[in-house]
């Protein structure tokens, strides 16, 4: 595999005619189709070099031997050529030299080798102690000498596994376990390490060398079946023809598929795009697929040789037995017993399942073992049946997923999320609020079913949550499930990215998307079924997905949503409410330029769909379709709904205490304030609705408007003095009655998000201009203003907010507005 | 600065023609101290609040445009909104290519 690069001069003849014929076997194939005959291949041209300088150097009273892969006779590209020299007990300096001589040629032409000198009685001893050098000489074969030296050692590490096999495979399962937490699964990983990852190479060798511990075939053992056998070769093949085209590739020795690399080899191993499935998705999903049967025959051949091979359970092989003797299983806990396995393999089911009621029955009870379920489907797609049940699941089994944050494979991320949702059901977390969530699902068959779907989209089409609705539709519709849970799971699948998504990107201050999020939701069940669900999800993706940061955001928006619900603010009937009033919206919009009309609509606070009639919500299109200056006012005036009052509409650039200009102004121009409403839009506009009628003169004509924009533009300039002028005008009307108390009250219970004050005072000229300005002075924020006219007295109810958007709960700042409320409307 | 203004921040940085950023999800307080949610009776307390830390590496002249842009951006005029702090950074190097100072920006 070296470039080879201008050798030196004095390069042995041998080993000139190595890298010849090394660089031709390269070139004699395309990149990717170096599987094991071209492996043998060069190691016979490595084989044929080494005996050449082995016999100029006669040397005597030693053997030479390849071990490891090389050692089976099959060399990749970029392995090294492991050498063991085994020697007579004795001075080594001739050894030394034999190596020099062997070895330094081939290091200076740039193939990598690797040497051990041994004696025999040390290499009994290293295999003892290092398991890594039991392997590579269990896989040890004679090159050059005259074998007398090797035989014996050979027999001494052969002893030393067969002397006792379930010591020795005990340590080969130690070590793949030691392997899968440093290079983690073949099977799932998008940058897999195809050699040593679980699942690779290294699993297939593990089985030889247990068949050299047990002394028999492993067939012949009954721990192996015929099947399994093809199977493994080929995934074998497979994986090493991919690891050979990495080596080529690269030009190095590395055996991780990585993402720069996967074009190439795939391109080089004969994939293509296709519409649903990139030809790098295709490379991937076939080595996870090849990965999977090594992973699964391997732990089936150690299982076996742990367990006994038994004589398989009767299972009655029907679709629902299959399932019925898996929910067994799962129950008891633990991996699959193989001869379970076994005898749903044997009874295998060879078309797509109907789903009876016992089919149907026994499913659900399947996935009500949760994590038990997600071992057992797995197993069952392993023996290639889930997707008779299943056949949506087609499209997601092994197909990789390149995200930043997803570690597996679709279908092994469903089956994760299954899981999680299944542990977070049982005994949840050390997350009190996933405890109570827990608790307060019903229809957990809909959440596990949820679970198991949510994903079910990412077929390779686009939009993964519309296809996934749709192919959850499907799939429930096909295993003939109705009724709440598949209500619940339908719902789920729609809307599992909500919570997170909008507690990550959106304010979460902002009471009407709380509102909005709390009307898709519905219930607090399915709150609570989503917030499993959304945890599930994220724990099944990686361990970089469900962060404290994540969680604490998502939690707090679960817990405002679920205080919305409580308080029934929002619900199903909130919704629907709110998708008939912006339908209605649309249709008065008919006219207009849909794709505008539509922003429109998303921009429009919901409390101001639901609340104000959708008619009047479309003269709004007009009003907002321009930014609005710094300086203008625009307002948009119509009847209201009772006899002489108006609803007005004001636009201008937010700015604090801008509500008490306009009451300022409004009170100069003759109005009174009977509702307000204030909103600002994304764009940082105030959106204030008011309902008015006029003080003295009922009948308000476009002048009187006029006069109003006139007003407030002004005192937004700064050109007049609201304060000056509102008393002015004050002093041309009826004193105001002292007999009348003026009571302040602070409510923080009947919402949410805003404190509720209330100030009874007796009526006057620009009252609720006062009002205002004390609560601007003090930082708080006006959302809703209610004035209510009992003769003489007014009663003026606030929704307000601090600067946090949070309610005011600090006494002083409550006592100080009380004080200032009074002192203004002493004067 | 609040985890909801990336996207606006990330945009006004495009506007004034800055093309990288680094950002990073953090916890932490200042004046916008913790708090306690309650769901369904079941109480947790948030001690650091989720903020979003993002870096920006660019050349002096550019330094006040930056500030101005994410001030704007990130700007909900609520607590919490965050801060911007700018420091001088001795030197910056382009692994890839060894390239160093402002043309390693």
């Amino acid at each position: 595999m070296p470039e080879p690069t201008a050798p030196p001069a004095d390069v042995p003849a041998p080993v000139a005619r190595l890298l010849d014929e090394l660089s031709a076997l390269d070139r004699a194939y395309s990149l990717g189709h170096h599987g094991r005959w071209s492996a043998a291949r060069r190691a016979e041209l490595v084989d044929t070099c080494l005996r050449a300088l082995f016999v100029e150097a006669q040397p005597r009273g030693v053997d030479l031997v390849a071990l490891g892969g090389y050692g089976r006779g099959l060399l990749a590209p970029g392995s090294d050529v492991d050498l063991l020299i085994v020697h007579d007990p004795g001075p080594p300096d001739d050894v030394a030299e034999l190596a020099e001589r062997l070895l330094y040629p081939l290091w200076d032409a740039g193939l990598g080798v690797g040497h051990a000198v041994r004696t025999q009685a040390e290499c009994g001893e290293v295999a003892t102690s290092r398991l890594d050098a039991a392997t590579s000489m269990l896989d040890g074969r004679l090159l050059a000498g005259d074998g007398r030296l090797w035989a014996g050692a050979s027999d001494l590490v052969r002893a030393g596994v067969r002397r006792d096999p379930s010591a020795f495979a005990a340590r080969l399962r130690e070590d793949a376990r030691a392997r899968a937490e440093r290079y983690g699964a073949v099977s799932a990983l998008l940058e897999p390490d195809l050699k040593e990852g679980t699942g690779g190479l290294r699993d297939v060798q593990t089985l030889g060398w247990l068949q050299t511990a047990i002394e028999a075939p492993l067939e012949d053992a009954g721990l192996l079946r015929a099947s399994e056998r093809a199977a493994l070769e080929e995934a074998d093949e497979f994986l090493f023809r991919a690891r050979s085209a990495i080596h080529l590739e690269t030009r190095r020795s590395t055996d991780r598929l990585l993402l720069e690399l996967q074009p190439a080899i795939a391109g080089a191993m004969g994939f293509l795009d296709e519409p649903e499935l990139l030809a790098v998705d295709a490379l991937m999903r076939a080595v996870f697929d090849h990965a999977r049967h090594v992973q699964h025959v391997v732990g089936s051949v150690f299982d076996r040789f742990d367990h006994g091979t038994g004589q398989g359970a009767a299972i009655e092989p029907t679709p629902a037995g299959i399932l019925e003797a898996l929910t067994a299983s799962a129950r008891a806990g633990g991996a699959i017993p193989v001869s379970v396995l076994d005898a749903i393999e044997a009874g295998a089911v060879v078309e797509d399942v109907e789903w009876s009621e016992r089919v149907r029955e026994a499913f659900l009870e399947l996935l009500r073992t949760g994590s038990g379920a997600a071992v057992a489907l797995e197993s069952l797609d392993r023996t290639g049946l889930l997707v008779r049940y299943l056949p949506a699941w087609a499209a997601v089994r092994c197909r990789p997923q390149r995200d930043p944050y997803h570690r597996y494979s679709v279908d092994v991320h469903l089956l994760h999320a299954l899981a999680a949702a299944g542990d977070l059901l049982g005994d949840a977390a050390d997350d009190p609020l996933a405890a109570q969530a827990a608790r307060a699902v019903g229809e957990r068959d809909g959440l596990l079913l949820g679970a198991l779907l949510h994903d079910i989209g990412k077929n390779g089409r686009g939009n993964h949550v519309a296809e996934g609705v749709r192919i959850a539709d499907e799939t429930l519709d096909h295993i003939g499930l109705t009724g709440p849970s598949a209500e619940l799971a339908r719902f789920l699948v729609a809307e599992h990215l909500l919570l997170s998504d909008t507690a990550t990107r959106r304010d979460l201050e902002d009471d009407d998307l709380v509102l909005d999020v709390a009307a898709t939701v519905g219930t607090p069940e399915r709150l609570a079924a989503l917030y499993l669900l959304t945890i599930a999800d994220a724990s099944a993706t990686g361990p970089l997905a469900w962060t404290p940061w994540r969680a604490t955001l998502v939690r707090e928006l679960v817990a405002k949503v679920q205080r919305v619900l409580e308080r029934g603010q929002a619900g199903v009937e909130t919704a629907e409410r709110l998708s008939e009033r912006r339908a209605a919206v649309r249709d008065a919009l008919a006219k207009e330029d849909p794709d505008e009309v539509e922003e429109f609509v998303e921009r429009m606070p919901p409390s101001v769909v639901l609340g104000v009639a959708p008619e009047r919500v479309a003269r709004h299109f007009a009003l907002l379709s321009t930014p609005i200056g710094a300086v203008e006012v625009r307002t948009l005036a119509g009847e209201g709904s009772r006899p002489s009052t108006y609803d007005l509409t004001v636009v201008a650039a937010d700015r604090p205490g801008l509500l008490s200009m306009i009451a300022g102004a409004l009170s100069l121009s003759g109005l009174s304030i009977l509702t307000a409403q204030v909103f600002t839009t994304d764009r940082g506009e105030a959106l204030d609705l008011f309902e008015v009628e006029g003080a003295f003169d009922p009948v308000v004509g476009e002048d009187r408007w006029r006069a109003f924009r006139g007003t407030l533009r002004r005192a937004i300039e700064g050109r007049i003095s609201l304060d000056h002028r509102v008393r002015e005008k004050r002093e041309h009307y009826p004193v105001t009655r002292h007999d009348i108390p003026l009571r302040v009250s602070v409510d923080n219970d009947t919402s949410d998000f805003f404190t509720v004050i209330e100030v009874s005072a007796p009526d006057r000229i620009g009252l609720l201009f006062d009002i205002t300005r004390s609560l601007a002075e003090l930082g708080l924020d006006v959302h809703l203003a209610k004035v209510a006219t009992y003769g003489e007295r007014v009663v003026d109810v606030f929704y307000v907010r601090d600067e946090l958007g949070r309610q005011v709960d600090d006494p002083d700042r409550l006592s100080e507005l009380e004080r200032s409320v009074r002192t203004r409307l002493a004067e | 600065m609040k985890p909801h203004r990336l996207d606006e921040v990330k945009e006004a940085l495009r506007d004034v023609g800055i093309n990288g950023l680094t950002s990073s999800d953090v916890e932490g307080f200042g004046r916008q101290r913790g708090h306690t949610e309650v769901y369904r009776g079941a109480e947790y307390q948030v001690d650091f609040v989720p903020k979003i830390k993002v870096e920006v590496l660019v050349e002096d002249d550019q330094a006040a445009g930056v500030v101005d842009a994410i001030t704007k951006a990130a700007r909900t005029g609520k607590i919490g909104d965050g801060k911007i702090w700018v420091t001088s950074v001795d030197q910056v190097v382009r692994i890839r290519t060894g390239e160093m100072g402002p043309d390693a920006l």
